[in-house]
């Protein structure tokens, strides 16, 4: 039994409150957040719903430590993000490259989202690992600079640059592809 | 233009758009600043508009009904606390004495014979998979595997770092070929480790044929793994443990087996 990890039973059941009051504002995001990493709405959606069961199964694990609990189940979007995309590819297939958007709409405008989508999703894909988590965190998960840095171990000064270099990188892409 | 302000600006749009103010707003209060920082929000716009959705309510309301059922079973585990509550005082210090006596002997027996035992955590630095591979497991319409507990050994050492599987038993069946089951994450510490014991519990199937209940009995009811790793802070190390099930000959006995080819560790970026 390790000593070092023990919570009363107050502080499990004050997180368990706080938990749940985040899941209505954060499924959908975490939701977002996930599908801009696989591409795939409805296993974005599914993963969303693991994320809460993973976080109150892990409670006990979860300090504060300048990290709000929103930047904790957005970690564990994390992880759970990659280990479908290893799934994935140990599956040989690209998830990314191989989504197409499906719509009961015009078809002239489903194929016009397509293109478009295949367009931002290429210029994400040019970004680092890090930008893409900065560019995800900011635009999805609605977290401030300095929060990212909290999440991702950086100063907020260290995300604002990473963040400017991304959208440039993006609009480079995005704007060649024109 | 130093970056810095520019950073510091566009960071600012950015955060007034996430809070619903528009874009025309803010290039109109930095207009020196309005050249530049115009294709870059829009940008920004292009991405939120391409990967913004809204789930699907049914998939929503049946996550939300799966967690509060989750919820509701943590809690339910509660009402022990408040066993103290309905006997008398002295009852309750007489009781309190023998556990501690208890807790301190069980204490002191463990310290001699378990290690020290890690804390899971869905941000640590090792995970540990079960998976299997499509073989005589297609005979069983179940094949429950139960991992009592993991131990680490460092390399040169016979010092030894133990955790109890957050997923303590794995169905066989639903892992085989690319499938594999995450049955604990944590954090290890940094190093060079020789050897994986894992300690097995009950191993048993059900056979799809005869619905009869199959008990597998596995040598010393541990499996020891001398395949080296290496654990780091900035990566996760991910350490599968691949088994499958044999039917030796036509005998209807069946062993566990482990496929050392596809066991063993691999490294991650560490990226939260």
């Amino acid at each position: 039994m390790n000593k070092g990890n023990h919570k009363n039973v107050s502080t499990i059941d004050e997180y368990e409150i706080r938990l749940t009051g985040l899941y209505e504002e954060y499924y959908d995001k975490i939701a977002r957040y996930v599908y801009v990493h696989i591409g795939d709405r409805e296993e974005a959606e599914d993963i969303a719903g693991e994320v809460f069961l993973k976080a109150l199964k892990s409670l006990k694990s979860y300090r504060e430590q300048g990290v709000p609990m929103q930047g904790w189940l957005f970690r564990i979007a994390h992880n759970l993000t990659v280990d479908y995309l290893r799934k994935m590819d140990k599956r040989r297939s690209a998830p990314i490259d191989s989504v197409v958007l499906l719509g009961n709409d015009d078809p002239v405008d489903t194929a016009e989202k397509n293109i478009e989508f295949e367009r931002v999703t290429e210029a994400m894909k040019q970004l680092t690992t890090e930008q893409r988590e900065v560019i995800t965190l900011r635009f999805f998960g609605g977290f401030t600079s300095k929060e990212v840095g909290g999440i991702l171990g950086k100063g907020d000064g260290a995300v604002r640059e990473m963040q400017r270099a991304a959208i440039e990188k993006l609009r480079g892409t995005m704007g060649v592809q024109k | 233009m130093m970056a810095e302000d520019f950073d510091r600006i566009l960071d600012e749009c950015i955060d007034r758009i996430n809070s619903g103010d528009s874009l025309a707003d803010c290039l109109s209060d930095y207009p020196a600043y309005s050249e530049k920082l115009k294709p870059l929000l829009q940008s920004m716009s292009d991405v939120q508009k391409t990967y913004t959705f809204t789930p699907s309510a049914d998939t929503k309301r049946a996550a939300r009904q799966k967690f509060h059922a989750a919820l509701g079973k943590r809690q339910q585990m509660t009402p022990v606390l408040s066993f103290f509550k309905v006997i008398p005082r002295s009852a309750v210090w007489a009781t309190v004495a023998v556990l501690v006596l208890a807790v301190v002997g069980t204490l002191v027996i463990q310290s001699v014979l378990n290690a020290p035992e890690l804390v899971p955590s869905p941000d640590g630095n090792f995970a540990f998979l079960i998976s299997d591979e499509p073989s005589d497991i297609n005979d069983f319409e179940n094949f429950d595997v139960t991992i009592l507990r993991v131990e680490l050994q460092a390399a040169g050492s016979k010092e030894r770092l133990e955790f109890v599987p957050e997923v303590e038993t794995v169905d066989l069946t639903r892992l085989q070929g690319d499938e594999f089951q995450e049955i604990w994450r944590g954090h290890v510490p940094a190093g060079q480790y020789s050897h994986i014991h894992i300690y097995i519990g009950e191993v048993k199937g059900k056979l799809g044929l005869t619905g009869q209940t199959i008990y597998v009995k596995v040598p010393g009811d541990v499996v020891h793994m001398p395949i080296p790793f290496e654990i780091t802070v900035d990566m996760v190390t991910i350490y599968t443990f691949d088994i499958t099930v044999v039917e030796a000959g036509n005998s209807g006995t069946y062993i566990l087996k482990l496929r050392l080819n596809e066991s063993g560790a691999w490294q991650e970026q560490k990226l939260l």
